[in-house]
Parts: structure tokens; C-alpha cells; sequence
């Protein structure tokens, strides 16, 4: 940690830093306001799949970059999973370097451009913002400058393909395309490794592409960053189910010397309540993936999604959001949140609820599902919804929701969308028997390596291992796990 | 020949002595020992309501401490109470479809709830999964300052008649001695819709170590002494409810059997003498009451169930007086 400190002020101590800071006064920095994004009306994005948030221009990131003071001990970067250098990357944009600042971004994370976009930073860095600890104001917009300085690289043509090293032939395989395995990928690229990405799915990006919708984060912007990828000499296989298209053995036999496995948590889970089977109820994973990736939106397609008019979402995560508003996106006249808590408890992003109300998502917090009606045809007609109050506090300290007897109603709906959480996926487990799961089926790694306790070429990461995980985090975990590899492979070799 | 074939909640046994819902019927090899050695049917032990939540608090304070796992506040964390659940009442339902397959006597399942609305859905997964029956483990304890004592018995009557609703299966509910009226209760329960009732209860009691002052669970076996209580109930109960009546409680050999069975009882359950005495005890307490049958030239059952039975008078709290009186007045 004392490293990093001097690190740190060796960094702040630097000639144009220096200067950047004393060009302005604090107190005139702190009296400016934070700027806010602009953001497409809420009446014309609802009907679209246009990106709500329209980013910073060069004028506004320079004026919310004068706000940050630059302080001596930067708290924020405390509250940053993978230790972004955030000031630095700040006080970047203050000198219009904005490519300096992309730049500085690309150290310690891969996807600065979709980090900008998912990341909760109201609870990581600004949570930990000078303005928000210590003066109670709103914090330094630090993930609306993520963005802008990486949007301004994607934008620039001039997009820095970070150096590798000379090949060193060794071939590694990654499973999984998400944020976790990107990061791997590219970090073993930098070290040399003959690096190749296993996704199931026909498109590249995990979770990126198939769970978050387009109005969120456009697939061009993960494009950018896998083309990059590609050009460090990373391959991708698409289409490609590590333990059944070819077994651990098979790659094995085939040269690959370790594994990163970036699996995710695919496997939706439901409520199991009656009628719970009926057609027209979707897990959130099921239908964001149709829309986001199959153009079901499109009738015309071979894998239409059925959205009806009265739509209702179970959860309150931003998953649960994230399917509302594709519901409404996609004609609902009612598109409707069920949480069985207050909004208060709900894991989404403030922003997104927020975003929710502007678009007209409806929000019924406090209620629950207790069963499912259908037509003749087997379709969801209706639903049995219970309201609920919160009791005591539970260990997390969130209060438990308890139904309220007697108050069951019945809501029409003719589409449901379960969205209450995730398991890991089953395959890699299932393919290795070996390989030491926990309880909830997520792999047992040591937290510094991420190699598996029990087979030592495995390693693995984000929502495999953690159950749950920002992305922020999977690519921490990603580019751990890259470092570890390299550490065994290089041991390895110099044991034989 | 004396038969002890006996009729509970419509199922046919093989004699009246089932095993009580506990720590002996929590696998399918325990289950399997207590059929070997004659048991008439096994309650398995009950899936608590309370330890499902608890299970769900020490999954989420394992999640706050180990970072690895569920390191946000993610909408999988929001629900993992319910996925507790469904991972507990799954793993019940597995034990009730494998003990299913491999026992020759019924099988009731048993439910410890505390509130009404959590348990119909898993009532009709338990039917669906093969158990014959289901008994309804009903606790809500009778001290609160606040409430009337009918609240009380309100939530005994709507677990019941939800439950009721859902399944097809006999339902049997297991009661605690502790309500204001009991007779009203049982009478309550039966119009609810109890194919059963069984008294009562063996709660876990608070004792108090002096030595470290603090509390500390005291026993949690009957003695041969704790059987008055149900046997009294039992007795003013027989013949006055349509239901069936299950004795439990300080049922520890083949006399007590015989003694339950005068009162009225239609079955007994036992726990606590095959923890001690091991599922060979089964076999010799049905001894005792088969050769207890012949010796006093006793066919069937139904020939001597409830002999003894209060009731025969028609006011039973006379009867109880002038029990009371008559012993009393006899002790100088």
C-alpha cells in the first residue's frame, strides 16, 4: 500500500499536474456545479433503441474535470475495484488531452467505454469523492469523464492497441467472452501467450451484448474494444461450448497449457410458483437475449420474442430494468415493475430507476407474485400478485418483506419476465468433475491467483466465481487471473 | 391371533406405533430401519419454516464475508431467501420421493409453519412427490401481550384450511397443550378440516446453567412421565371428534401403547425410547401389545380403543372434578 502511495504522489508530483492544479483556485473549482449528461426525451427514446445518455462534449468534460481538486489522497480510487489512477486520467481531460486520459484509463481497465456506461460509480469512486464524503455535494462526475474519455479515443480513429509481447507460442484458452474473459484474454495477449477465446454464443461480448440492451450500452462501443483485442492477436471462436463442442481433454491434447474461465451466470432462476411453465413468462436472460441478439424485435425474424401489451417484470435489480423498459421499447402499453421490497432496497442503479420512471415504466414496489393464469392455449392471461410490508431487518440489514394476508389481487398480463437473480453456469462445473464448486455452484479459486483449489491449469473469474458480479469487477478478476496464469505457465517451465 | 392393523388418516398400517416426526426419520437409511423393524408409519422430520429464513440470514452474512462471492448487491442476493428455500423444500422433496421408493409402511411428511402463506405451493410439491400425507407442525407461540387469544387460533385454522385446499392428501395437525380452551380447538381444527390431530407438541424448553448463569436448552427427551398430559387430552377427546387422534409424548414402551389405545388414541408416536433403546424397540413394545391383546382375548384394536375414554360421561369436566376429588381425598 505504501507503494502505491508513493506512487501515487510521485504521479501528482509531476510537472504538468502541477501545473493543471495551481491553474485554477480550489475554491473556485469547488464552487462549480456538477454538469449533468444530456439525455434523449424520455417520450421519443421509449419507442427506440437510441443510447438515453448522449455523453459529455469536450466543453462540459472539461468543465466537470475543473472540479476535481486533485487531492493529495485520492479517496475515490479506494472505491474503484480495479484502482483506475483517477485523478490522473481526470486532470487529463483538464488539459484536453483526452487522449492521454483514454490512454491512462487503458492501464488498469480494458473497457473504459463500457465501464463509463454499467459501472455504478454512485457506489464505487463518487462514493467515495472528496465532494461526496467530506462536503456532502455531488460528487466529481467521474464515470460520465470514463466515457467521454473513451468515446473521444473510439471516435478519434486514433485507438492505441496496447504493446505485446514477442509471441511465445504457448496457446491458453479462455472460456467465455464477457468482461472477465476480455480482460484475461487481452492481458495474456500483452504477455505473449497464443490466446483463444471459446464463446457459446454466435456473438462475441457475454453479458455486454446479450443482457444489457442497446439504449444502454450499444454493441458498437464492445465492438471497438474486441477489435482491439483481435488486432493484439487475440482468436474467438464462436459458437463454441467449452465441455461440449470439445472437452478440457480435447484442448488439451490439442496444445492449450491453461484455462481462464469466464463463464458467467447464465443459468436463469424463477420464483417456482404455480404456473410458473406457462408460455409468454420469460427469464430476463431468455428474452433480453432474444431482443438484444436474435432481433426478435423484428417480426420478420425466425426467433420472434412474444412482448404483449401488458407486460410485468419481477425484480428490482438492473436486470429488472433493463427488461421493462425493452418491454416498453417494444410496445407495452403498461410495462410494470413487481418488487417485493421498496424502492429503497432495490438493487438497480439510481440512474436506471430514474430512467424508468422518465420512460413510464410503472412501478408496483411491495408486491409479489403468488401464481400464474393461463388462456385455453396455455398463454399467461393473469397473475395473482400479494402486497407485502417489510418487517425486521435481515443479517444484511435490508428489512425482509412479509406478506400481508389478504390482500391478494389479480392483474392482467399477457407477458412476464422473471428477473430475480442468476445461477453460474452449470457446463465448465459439469465438465470437470474435479473442479471444487461452492454450495451455489460457483468455482473455489485462490482470491490472489484465481486458480482453481483443485485443478491447477484452471483458472476463473467474474460471475463463475463470484455469483455476482459488476463488470468492473469481472475484468478485475479477469486480468488477476491473467497475472496468475502467466506465474504458473512461467513456473511451470522452469520447473521442467 | 391379536391384529394390529390399525386405520390413520385413511392409510392402512400394520400396527398403531409411528415413528415422531425427528431426528430419527431424517434420511431414507433411518427411514428404512424404522420399516425393518416394524414400524406402522414414519413422520419424517419436519422442514421448519424459521430454518429457512435462518439459512437464508447465514447465506447472505457468508456472502458479506467472503468477497468472493456475491460481492454486490446483486438482484441474485435480493432473492437468495428464496432460492434457500427452493434448495431446502427441494432437497425435502428428494428425500420424500427416494424414502418413497424404497419404504413398504406410508410416509407423512411433516411442516413446521408459522405462517400461512409459504406453504400451500410446497403442500401440494410434497403430495406430488409421493408422501401418503401431511403432517402440520402448527406453532405460534401464545404470549404476546397484544393479541386476543382467538388471533392465535385464527392462524392454526388458516394454515389448515389453505393447506386443505391445495392437496388431496389426508392432513393431520400437531398441536401444543397451550390454548385457552383446548376442546373448542380440536373442535375448530376437525370443522377446518383435520383428517388428524396429534397432541402434542414436544417443544424445546429454556433451562438455566448457575454455574455459567446463563440459559441453556434442558432436555429435549420425554420421560415415561410426560405421557399424563396426552393421555388426559386423548381420553376427553376420544369419540367427541370425528377425527383421528394420534398420542405423542412420553410413549416409551408397550404399556403406554396399550394405555393411549384404552384412552382412545388411534395411533401412538414415538421418538425418544428408539433414540435410547435403538428401532429394536419397536419390535418389543408391539410384543408387549400383541401379547397384552391376547392375554385379555383381545381380536382387533377396535375392540378396546377408547374403553377407557372419558368419554363415557357426558360431561367431561365433571368427570375431570371428580377424578380430582376422589384422589385428593384419598391422600391423608
Amino acid at each position: 500500500m505504501e507503494n502505491i502511495a508513493e506512487y501515487l504522489k510521485a504521479e501528482r508530483s509531476q510537472e504538468w499536474r502541477d501545473e493543471i492544479r495551481k491553474s485554477m483556485k480550489t475554491k473556485l473549482r469547488l464552487e462549480k456545479v456538477r454538469v449533468e449528461m444530456s439525455e434523449e426525451d424520455p417520450n421519443v427514446r421509449n419507442t427506440n433503441n437510441i443510447e438515453v445518455n448522449s455523453g459529455l462534449s469536450v466543453e462540459e468534460a472539461v468543465l466537470e474535470a475543473q472540479r476535481c481538486i486533485d487531492c493529495p489522497t485520492p479517496t475515490c480510487m479506494t472505491g474503484c475495484p480495479v484502482g483506475i489512477n483517477i485523478p490522473k486520467f481526470i486532470k487529463k481531460i483538464e488539459s484536453e488531452d483526452f487522449l492521454g486520459a483514454a490512454s491512462v484509463l487503458k492501464d488498469t481497465n480494458g473497457l473504459p467505454a463500457v465501464c463509463g456506461r454499467v459501472c455504478p460509480q454512485e457506489k464505487q469512486c463518487e462514493a467515495q469523492c472528496f465532494y461526496t464524503i467530506k462536503l456532502g455535494k455531488p460528487a466529481v462526475a467521474i464515470g460520465h469523464l470514463e466515457r467521454f474519455a473513451a468515446d473521444f479515443e473510439q471516435k478519434s480513429g486514433k485507438i492505441a492497441v496496447p504493446d505485446v509481447a514477442e509471441s511465445n507460442k504457448i496457446k491458453v484458452g479462455v472460456v467465455g467472452s464477457g468482461p472477465a474473459g476480455l480482460a484475461a484474454s487481452g492481458d495474456l495477449a500483452k504477455f505473449g501467450y497464443d490466446v483463444t477465446v471459446f464463446e457459446a454464443l454466435h456473438e462475441i461480448g457475454g453479458v455486454l451484448k446479450y443482457g444489457i440492451p442497446e439504449f444502454r450500452l450499444p454493441n458498437d462501443v464492445v465492438d471497438v474494444e474486441i477489435e482491439s483485442l483481435k488486432q493484439m492477436g487475440v482468436k474467438f471462436r464462436t459458437n463454441f461450448i467449452v465441455g461440449k463442442t470439445a472437452s478440457f481433454e480435447d484442448l488439451k491434447a490439442d496444445g492449450f497449457q491453461a484455462f481462464f474461465v469466464g463463464s458467467g451466470a447464465g443459468l436463469p432462476r424463477f420464483m417456482n410458483i404455480p404456473g410458473e411453465n406457462y408460455n409468454g413468462i420469460f427469464s430476463s436472460n431468455e428474452y433480453l437475449t432474444r431482443v438484444n441478439l436474435m432481433n426478435a424485435a423484428d417480426p420478420e425474424y425466425d426467433t420472434p420474442v412474444h412482448s404483449g401489451k401488458n407486460v410485468a417484470v419481477i425484480g428490482g435489480g438492473n436486470t429488472a430494468m433493463d427488461s421493462v423498459r425493452t418491454a416498453k421499447r417494444l410496445g407495452a402499453d403498461r410495462a410494470m415493475i413487481i418488487y417485493r421490497r421498496s424502492e429503497e432496497e432495490m438493487p438497480a442503479r439510481l440512474e436506471e430507476v430514474k430512467h424508468a420512471k422518465e420512460e413510464g415504466i410503472e412501478f408496483m414496489n411491495l408486491h409479489n407474485p403468488l401464481e400464474y393464469f393461463a388462456d385455453e392455449k396455455g398463454m399467461v392471461k393473469s397473475m395473482k400478485v400479494q402486497k407485502m410490508e417489510l418487517g425486521e431487518p435481515d443479517s444484511s440489514g435490508r428489512r425482509r418483506p412479509i406478506p400481508i394476508e389478504g390482500s391478494e389481487f389479480i392483474l392482467d398480463v399477457d407477458t412476464v419476465v422473471v428477473s430475480v437473480g442468476v445461477s453460474p453456469n452449470p457446463i465448465v462445473p459439469a465438465a470437470l468433475p474435479k473442479l471444487e464448486i461452492t454450495d451455489w455452484g460457483t468455482i473455489v479459486v485462490d482470491k490472489e491467483t484465481m486458480q482453481s483449489t483443485t485443478i491447477p491449469e484452471v483458472f476463473a473469474g467474474g460471475d463463475i466465481v463470484r455469483g455476482g458480479a459488476t463488470v468492473i469487477l469481472a475484468m478485475g478478476d479477469g486480468r488477476k487471473a491473467a497475472a496468475g496464469m502467466h506465474k504458473y505457465i512461467q513456473e511451470k517451465i522452469r520447473a521442467n | 391371533m391379536a391384529d394390529l392393523t390399525t386405520k390413520y388418516l385413511g392409510l392402512t398400517l400394520r400396527n398403531p406405533i409411528v415413528i415422531a416426526s425427528s431426528g430419527i426419520t431424517d434420511t431414507v437409511e433411518k427411514l428404512v430401519e424404522m420399516d425393518k423393524n416394524g414400524a406402522g408409519a414414519v413422520v419424517l422430520k419436519s422442514i421448519f419454516e424459521e430454518q429457512i429464513l435462518l439459512e437464508a440470514d447465514h447465506k447472505m452474512k457468508q456472502a458479506d464475508k467472503n468477497e468472493m462471492i456475491y460481492s454486490d448487491y446483486s438482484e441474485t442476493l435480493d432473492y437468495i431467501d428464496d432460492f434457500v428455500k427452493e434448495k431446502e423444500l427441494g432437497s425435502y422433496i428428494e428425500l420424500i420421493k427416494e424414502a418413497k421408493s424404497k419404504l413398504e409402511i406410508p410416509l407423512i411428511a411433516s411442516v413446521n409453519a408459522v405462517t400461512s402463506s409459504e406453504w400451500t405451493g410446497f403442500a401440494k410439491q410434497i403430495e406430488n412427490a409421493g408422501a401418503d400425507a401431511i403432517e402440520l407442525n402448527i406453532f405460534a407461540m401464545p404470549f404476546n401481550f397484544d393479541k386476543e387469544c382467538g388471533e392465535n387460533e385464527n392462524t392454526y385454522y388458516s394454515i389448515l384450511k389453505k393447506v386443505k385446499e391445495a392437496v388431496n392428501i389426508p392432513v393431520a395437525v400437531k398441536i401444543s397443550p397451550y390454548f385457552a380452551n383446548l376442546g373448542k380447538v380440536i373442535k375448530g381444527l376437525e370443522e377446518a378440516g383435520a383428517d388428524a390431530i396429534v397432541m402434542f407438541n414436544k417443544f424445546s424448553s429454556p433451562d438455566i446453567d448457575i454455574k455459567n448463569q446463563k440459559v441453556v436448552h434442558a432436555d429435549v427427551f420425554s420421560k415415561p412421565s410426560d405421557i399424563f398430559n396426552s393421555l388426559r387430552w386423548i381420553s376427553l377427546t376420544a369419540n367427541r371428534v370425528k377425527t383421528d387422534l394420534a398420542a405423542n409424548t412420553g410413549i416409551h414402551d408397550g404399556e403406554a401403547v396399550v394405555k393411549q389405545l384404552l384412552a382412545g388414541a388411534t395411533v401412538t408416536q414415538v421418538a425418544t425410547t428408539i433414540y435410547k433403546n435403538g428401532p429394536e424397540q419397536i419390535i418389543k413394545m408391539l410384543g408387549f401389545v400383541h401379547d397384552w391383546m391376547e392375554d385379555n382375548n383381545y381380536t382387533s384394536i377396535d375392540q378396546f380403543r377408547g374403553k377407557l375414554s372419558s368419554s363415557e360421561s357426558a360431561n367431561p369436566e365433571t368427570y375431570e372434578r371428580v377424578q380430582f376429588m376422589k384422589y385428593f381425598s384419598e391422600i391423608r
